[in-house]
């Protein structure tokens, strides 16, 4: 078995109009042993910019403390926050830093830039970045979720049609991975507010 | 005869003084004064601003005030350079410790690695001290509320009230009077303000000289470092009657 798939993860970002939606799975696993069912891989570094991070559990947590280290600096530093564009940058920067001996996560980033422009991208574990208009996909259940994705993803829908595409893909998608499960975690964020929910999937 | 044992940073004089210690010191009572008063619901800093030119370009960046953590900032006099180096320092010790144990740094530890770190060019690398004294002003979950004063030798102290800067024995000896063990953080503000008017030396106070800050706990219960706007401290000036109200047109 893969490293990456040791824990098991799904995640997902969406763009829509004005807003953009993040969700990811809530299993942690030890390969087949599911251990727990609240794990938190979607991370808010400030207001208008989420980090998702699959892949090994351990090396999501280390690497998003690494970065929420990053960005106070930055933010004490610069006096404001810091951009998506900018951001993804830097965690393509740190994940090259260990080219030869990477963290094993698959980030997926997603904020609202400048003029609260939507702002996607994901990238592999030694930070090739890829920026996406629409949709990206990361974790263990990737393939499912490309082609829900691409199937039910249609250009600016609002926040709450925007919520029912991400979860019903995220959703679809799990219950064909064994490695993720156990309920969804979607975060919907506008420029004025953001919105966490919980979704109740198969538990299984 | 002093002057034999000034040019080395790292030696004492016979009479066991550090002398650039204390020149560094002479430096700071020639800066801009700041003012830090605890009370119980949160701690009070105010500053005196130095550089005050209409062609000095206004951001919102502040002179004598820093954030060092959400939950620590500081207050600044002397050299302005010196107090750079240290402020970065400190950030970078706050979010080390933060990286190692995921939750903030106490504010003493914080405030004791910045002074391990000043203490260091007393004693080896022939390098000056820093020239800069703060006022530290935070909140932890073990102690609350608290106030520290450090110093260019390293030295540094928990204090109800401190001054440092310009004046600072005459602001010291005022707020001794008139400081309560029990005071409010609006009185406290009402004090700072009144000790920091007597003792600077320009004759009008306004709001473009001086800069307020205050650490308290928001309604949420979260550490907050707020710092107050000038038409705010304006209004403040005119209340507590520190300065007179803008003539009627």
């Amino acid at each position: 078995m893969s490293i990456f798939e040791y824990n098991g993860s799904a995640l997902v970002a969406m763009v829509g109009k004005n807003c953009f939606a993040i969700a990811s799975d809530r299993r942690l696993g030890v390969q087949l042993q599911t251990i727990a069912t609240d794990f938190q891989r979607i991370f808010k570094i400030h207001d208008k910019l989420f980090l998702g991070l699959s892949g090994l559990g351990s090396d999501a947590q280390t690497l998003h403390q690494r970065l929420v280290f990053r960005h106070k600096l930055y933010q004490l530093r610069e006096e404001r926050d810091m951009k998506p564009e900018t951001f993804a940058s830097l965690v393509s920067a740190m994940l090259y830093e260990k080219r030869f001996g990477p963290y094993f996560v698959q980030p997926v980033i997603a904020g609202l830039g400048e003029d609260d422009k939507p702002f996607i991208c994901t990238m592999d574990s030694i930070g090739a970045k890829e920026l996406a208009k629409d949709f990206v996909v990361a974790g263990t259940a990737s393939e499912s979720l490309y082609g829900a994705c691409e199937s039910m993803f249609k250009p600016d829908m609002d926040h709450e049609e925007l919520f029912e595409t991400i979860s019903q893909a995220l959703v679809s998608s799990i219950d064909r991975d064994c490695l993720s499960g156990w309920g969804g975690h979607v975060y919907i964020v506008t420029p004025t507010e953001v919105t966490e929910r919980i979704l109740k999937g198969r538990m299984d | 005869m002093s002057r034999r044992y000034d040019s080395r940073t790292t030696i004492f004089s016979p009479e066991g003084r550090l002398y650039q210690v204390e020149y560094a010191m002479e430096a700071i009572g020639n800066a801009g004064s700041a003012i830090g008063i605890l009370s119980k619901d949160g701690v009070v800093l105010v500053g005196e601003k130095k550089v005050t030119s209409k062609l000095l370009q206004t951001s919102t960046s502040t002179e004598k005030m820093y954030k060092i953590d959400d939950h620590v900032a500081c207050a600044v006099a002397g050299i302005m350079s010196d107090a750079n180096i240290l402020i970065n320092t400190a950030r970078v010790q706050a979010q080390r410790y933060t990286f190692s144990y995921q939750e903030p740094m106490p504010v003493e530890q914080l405030v004791q690695s910045l002074c391990d770190t000043k203490q260091g060019y007393t004693q080896f690398g022939g390098l000056r001290p820093f020239g800069v004294s703060f006022l530290f002003a935070g909140w932890d979950k073990n102690y609350g509320f608290q106030l520290y004063m450090s110093d260019p030798s390293g030295n540094y102290g928990g204090w109800k009230a401190a001054a440092v800067g310009a004046n600072n024995q005459a602001a010291q000896s005022m707020l001794k009077q008139d400081y309560k063990d029990d005071i409010s953080r609006e009185e406290a503000v009402q004090l700072a303000l009144k000790v920091l008017s007597k003792t600077m030396d320009s004759t009008s106070l306004t709001s473009e000289k001086l800069e307020l800050a205050e650490i308290f706990l928001s309604s949420s219960g979260k550490v907050k470092y707020q710092v107050c706007t000038p038409e705010d401290l304006s209004k403040m000036l005119v209340k507590y009657g520190v300065t007179q109200p803008p003539a009627e047109a």
